[in-house]
């Protein structure tokens, strides 16, 4: 097996405990990641993700491959920030995979993130051991996006046969009329 | 053919852009080695070391603020602010590096802190100082965990002072 080659990878970064913000940056750059763009909140992510999309060539970065966020910041929290990812037309690049690292792991907190089209959840206290779990999920297993009058984001079901309560209810395949598919 | 009907649902499939920057397109099994995962581990665990300096080097601050407070009474709700700004970068991980004394120290301070119109009083001065030394004797001692006999004692002079400040405040 050869190790993953992150050189060429671009994460951004949005974390408010400047402690907890070295800690992941460090993280990173020892997994091999290339480049970490560090901010601290929800609103300066946004700010920096529009100045990809207006002037890539200035801050030297084309594209983000990954976000990772806290969920607990101020003023603008991992929520609005994924919110704004998923949904706004100014998002540089709507499908990028989002990574919400929180200390709120009930039931109810975690689904709230994954109808607004979280790609992962990191619990804290984080390990190395649960990046690179997570980083392995996104590169190995992407899911397909799925868009609905209420939805936007990957697909909710992970696996093949993963169907709620064992019944299908998804009444819809490729080829059914009002399903589009696009690919790129 | 472009159908007229309205669209449901609309499934997006991509290329796995971000396998190719990362396996590139040679064939095999690419991963993270157990190697490359332990020395990330250990540089962790390294740097979570330095979370009680880290923690120190925020205690001095508060303790330039809290000497501002003294000396220019009219700068109290700026110095406030700014208290409970770095109370709020604290209470965040303490636990996580085993130190939830500082968390729940950081949490009192942060929530006392919080904006308000109004004076702020020399009692309400008093009590910061006695959260930086809560505080500060916790990092001395390195007193991790629930810090046992000596845990027990900072909290309850500290909720002492708290209830002794605040009652006349």
């Amino acid at each position: 097996m050869s190790d993953y080659d992150f050189d060429r990878v671009n994460v951004l970064l949005a974390e408010d405990s400047p402690f907890i913000r070295s800690l992941l940056v460090n993280s990173l750059k020892v997994l091999g990641v290339g480049n970490v763009f560090a901010v601290e909140h929800g609103g300066d992510a946004i700010h920096f993700l529009q100045r990809v999309k207006n002037e890539p060539m200035k801050i030297g970065v084309q594209q983000i491959d990954l976000i990772i966020s806290n969920w607990d910041m101020h003023p603008i929290d991992g929520m609005m920030f994924l919110r704004w990812v998923r949904r706004h037309k100014d998002s540089p690049d709507r499908f990028t995979p989002f990574v919400m690292i929180t200390s709120y792991t009930e039931p109810e907190r975690v689904l709230q993130a994954r109808e607004m089209g979280v790609t992962e959840m990191l619990a804290k206290p984080f390990t190395i051991n649960g990046i690179g779990e997570k980083l392995i999920s996104i590169i190995e297993r992407p899911r397909q996006f799925v868009h609905t009058k209420d939805y936007f984001g990957p697909d909710r079901r992970r696996m093949k046969g993963d169907v709620p309560g064992g019944v299908e209810r998804r009444v819809l395949k490729d080829k059914s009329e009002g399903v589009e598919i696009i690919r790129g | 053919m472009a159908s007229n009907k309205p669209v449901i649902v609309r499934f997006y499939r991509f290329q796995n852009r971000l396998k190719e920057k990362t396996a590139g397109l040679a064939p095999g099994n690419t991963g993270i080695s157990r190697e490359a995962l332990e020395a990330a581990e250990q540089a962790l665990t390294k740097m979570s070391e330095d979370y009680p300096d880290w923690v120190s080097g925020l205690v001095v601050k508060l303790q330039e603020q809290h000497g501002r407070c003294v000396d220019s009474p009219e700068m109290r709700h700026d110095c406030f602010e700014e208290i409970n700004h770095i109370a709020h970068d604290m209470k965040g991980q303490g636990g996580t590096f085993g130190y939830p004394l500082i968390t729940s120290f950081a949490d009192s301070l942060y929530g006392f802190t919080v904006k308000r119109s109004g004076e702020i009083t020399d009692n309400q001065i008093e009590l910061v100082k006695s959260h930086l030394d809560a505080m500060r004797a916790v990092i001395k001692g390195r007193v991790s965990g629930d810090g046992g006999e000596i845990g027990k004692k900072l909290t309850d002079s500290l909720n002492e002072a708290i209830e002794q400040y605040q009652q006349t405040a």
